[in-house]
């Protein structure tokens, strides 16, 4: 069995995804880890647990791609390649017209224009401040003292949203306490929340042409209500796969599997892992 | 993929250039300790540094003080001294470290910086420099004087505009004459030009070899190398000389095939200044992808020679003027930005543009965000848009900038190779 992986380290959570070629590719398993402090750890774990849910030891595995932020610190991998690449070609992986990605993750929003066969025509990022990222909405449910699994299902019951003037992570709060104090319901602050990370969303990703099917990927797009709110100020439905969160390490798995194809050999394998004992 | 370092040029012209800004900093300080030679304050950009020559005046440059201290990482602490004062987080960070080194009284080789007898603020472009030198002036207490040059709005300087700028260039004369005590020479001015002339065609073919493939330099980080020199002194002798054997250093380079990289895989235009305080690490980033710099904005601050302007020994102070009026990047409008970089893309033959948005630099950076719109949509050249900020460390995230530029170039190795598979 023809079998690659695909590892994502990225700033709050790891995923691991291995893939297999029988005929068509398929995803045999997912898994997802916290990062946490040590990032090698995180991404051992993700690739261990990933093999052990698909059956296979990890020397079965014959080409691993680590994408994401902590690429560089998988001690494994075969090849590491941006969260950009891996986005594209996981986003046409789960839904192949797909033309442009918008990405939201934990610390960085993106938008990305999709070529036919998958490969990146263009992409604009978020500078440097986290505003407009899922930290900004983390934020915000904290303050309101909401779980973060709440605040996209609240937010949907918004009647009147109310403005939120700033974009800053920081500020954010202010303008938060301020709308509580004036007694606002929460679910109409969340909406205005929402609504203003959906736009500054939408002004980065204005710079790349914004063609149809436009898939959200990333951590966040398991939130419905920024998902209603982007659409909303989109003016079009997107795409968000039930794998949105896994798209970089589904991507970096396809990529692994081409790269198999172009005769890498899997020889760099580490021999602790060998043993798939797991660490 | 393995990291590529220590990339930059290495030729013989690497340690002159060294010698040369070591030998500068010298007389500056020597004037510092003894009041001799004279010096005076002005501006990289479309500067008139060959009046200073004619007076043996030597020019100090604040910015190249700057950047020299960020490139030592040094840039912070006098960033921060001159926050305390007053300066906001958003100001042309230049300045403040500039400001700051006054304030704390240091310099980026640890030698003195004398006092300028002349604050020289050639307006070019940037209103911060009026604001900068007004303050540098009240620190120092040394006399100012504003050149006031009018933007460039048209494709060519008016008659009026140059008229305008020769006259206030005679005041300056007259200035230099009562703090110097020395008549002007007009012979002696005729030959600055003149050297400012051929340095200017020396550069000029310099950057043209860019054009081969593989170009023998970085346009971008290695002309910063040269820049040094172009500079402090364009009007000199030595100048000329630096830039003869600079010139014949590359045509060896080109004669043996001699690249930059043991294989050349992309070719770029750049568009603004580096990020001075981690100019290594933004380096490699590029080197790790074999990917150099064929021409670059920021080389034609001081001067945009490579289409052909020159100062001219006939015409010396419309020369000048001209020069500070129309052939430097900071006084020309957008569409001449863009169709400098659209010439540089056709014929220097690039593969993509790189824009280093500077977040302290308004003039620079103002209008970038379109620049990309230009170029993508346009001209349908791949470009890449990073931020950070020229002499403030605060502002560089090295992770997401390599994480760019990783994109960038995954992107454009897909293209070259999918176009070569067709
Ligand atoms: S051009 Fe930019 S870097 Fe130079 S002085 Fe003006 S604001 Fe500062």
């Amino acid at each position: 069995m023809r079998v690659a992986a695909g590892v994502d380290v990225g700033s709050t959570q790891t995923k691991a995804v291995v893939m297999t070629e029988n005929g068509g590719r398929s995803i045999l398993a997912r898994a997802l880890v916290d990062t946490g402090a040590n990032v090698r750890k995180a991404a051992e774990n993700a690739f261990v647990v990933a093999c052990h849910s698909a059956g296979i030891a990890p020397t079965e595995v014959g080409f691993v791609v680590g994408t994401g932020y902590g690429r560089y610190n998988i001690s494994f991998g075969n090849a590491q390649l941006t969260e950009i690449s891996c986005h594209a070609r996981g986003a046409h992986f789960v839904c192949p017209t797909t033309r442009t990605v918008i990405d939201m993750g934990g610390q960085d929003a993106k938008a990305i224009s999709v070529g036919s066969d998958g490969q990146v025509l263009d992409f604009v990022m978020n500078d440097k401040c986290a505003a407009g990222t899922g930290r900004f909405l983390a934020n915000a449910a904290d303050v309101m003292g909401i779980g973060l699994d709440e605040v996209g299902p609240l937010s949907l019951r918004a009647t009147r949203a109310v403005k939120i003037a700033t974009v800053c992570t920081v500020f954010v709060e202010s303008d938060i306490l301020s709308y509580l104090a004036q007694g606002k319901k929460a679910e109409d602050i969340l909406g205005g929340v929402h609504l203003a990370i959906a736009k500054r969303t939408l002004s980065l990703a204005r710079r790349v042409p914004l063609e149809p099917d436009i898939t959200m990927t990333g951590g966040v797009a398991r939130n419905v209500g920024m998902v209603h709110a982007l659409e909303e100020v989109l003016g079009t439905k997107m795409q968000v796969s039930p794998d949105a969160q896994f798209i970089g390490a589904i991507g970096a798995a396809v990529f692994a599997l081409e790269k198999m194809d172009q005769s890498f050999e899997s020889s760099m394998w580490r021999p602790e892992y060998a043993t798939g004992s797991g660490h | 993929m393995p990291e590529v370092k220590q990339t930059e040029y290495r030729g013989s012209i690497h340690q002159r250039q060294k010698d040369l800004m070591l030998k500068w900093y010298e007389r500056l300080n020597e004037a510092a300790e003894t009041g001799t030679p004279p010096t005076a304050s002005l501006m990289i950009s479309g500067n008139c540094v060959e009046l200073l020559e004619a007076f043996g005046a030597v020019p100090i440059y604040p910015e190249v003080n700057a950047l020299q201290l960020a490139i030592r990482h040094q840039s912070l602490e006098p960033i921060l001294a001159a926050e305390e004062i007053g300066y906001a987080p958003d100001n042309c960070a230049y300045v403040k470290a500039d400001i700051g080194c006054y304030l704390k009284g240091i310099t980026p080789t640890g030698g003195k910086l004398p006092k300028p007898d002349l604050v020289l603020c050639n307006f070019v472009g940037c209103n911060t420099y009026v604001k900068w030198f007004e303050h540098t002036a009240v620190l120092t207490g040394s006399k100012l004087y504003v050149l006031d040059v009018p933007f460039l709005c048209e494709d060519e300087p008016s008659q009026a505009a140059i008229d305008y700028v020769v006259r206030q260039l005679k005041e300056v004369v007259t200035l230099l004459e009562s703090i110097t005590g020395k008549k002007f020479d007009y012979d002696r001015f005729t030959e600055a030009v003149r050297c400012s002339a051929e340095v200017e065609e020396l550069w000029s073919q310099i950057k043209h070899l860019a054009r081969r493939t593989p170009s023998p330099f970085d346009a971008y980080f290695d002309a910063i190398t040269l820049m040094g020199p172009l500079y402090v002194y364009r009007a000199t002798p030595e100048g000329v000389e630096f830039f003869r054997a600079a010139l014949e250093e590359m045509w060896q380079k080109v004669a043996s095939g001699q690249g930059v990289y043991d294989q050349e895989k992309f070719r770029l235009v750049v568009e603004g200044p580096p990020p001075y305080p981690y100019f290594r690490t933004f380096r490699d980033m590029f080197a790790k992808w074999k990917a150099c710099a064929v021409a670059s904005t920021y080389s034609t601050v001081g001067g945009l020679w490579e289409f052909g302007a020159r100062h001219d020994p006939d015409h010396p102070f419309e020369s000048v003027a001209m020069h500070m009026l129309s052939q430097n990047v900071t006084n020309r409008n957008y569409l001449q930005r863009y169709e400098q970089i659209k010439r540089y893309i056709e014929e220097w033959n690039a593969d993509g543009l790189i824009i280093h948005f500077v977040k302290s630099c308004r003039l620079f950076s103002a209008g970038q965000g379109d620049m990309r719109d230009y170029v993508t949509k346009t001209l349908g050249v791949p470009t890449l848009y990073i931020e950070s900020d020229l002499e403030d460390p605060r502002y560089f995230a090295e992770a997401q900038t390599r994480n760019r530029i990783d994109a960038f170039f995954e992107t454009l190795e897909h293209s070259k190779l999918t176009a070569k598979a067709v």
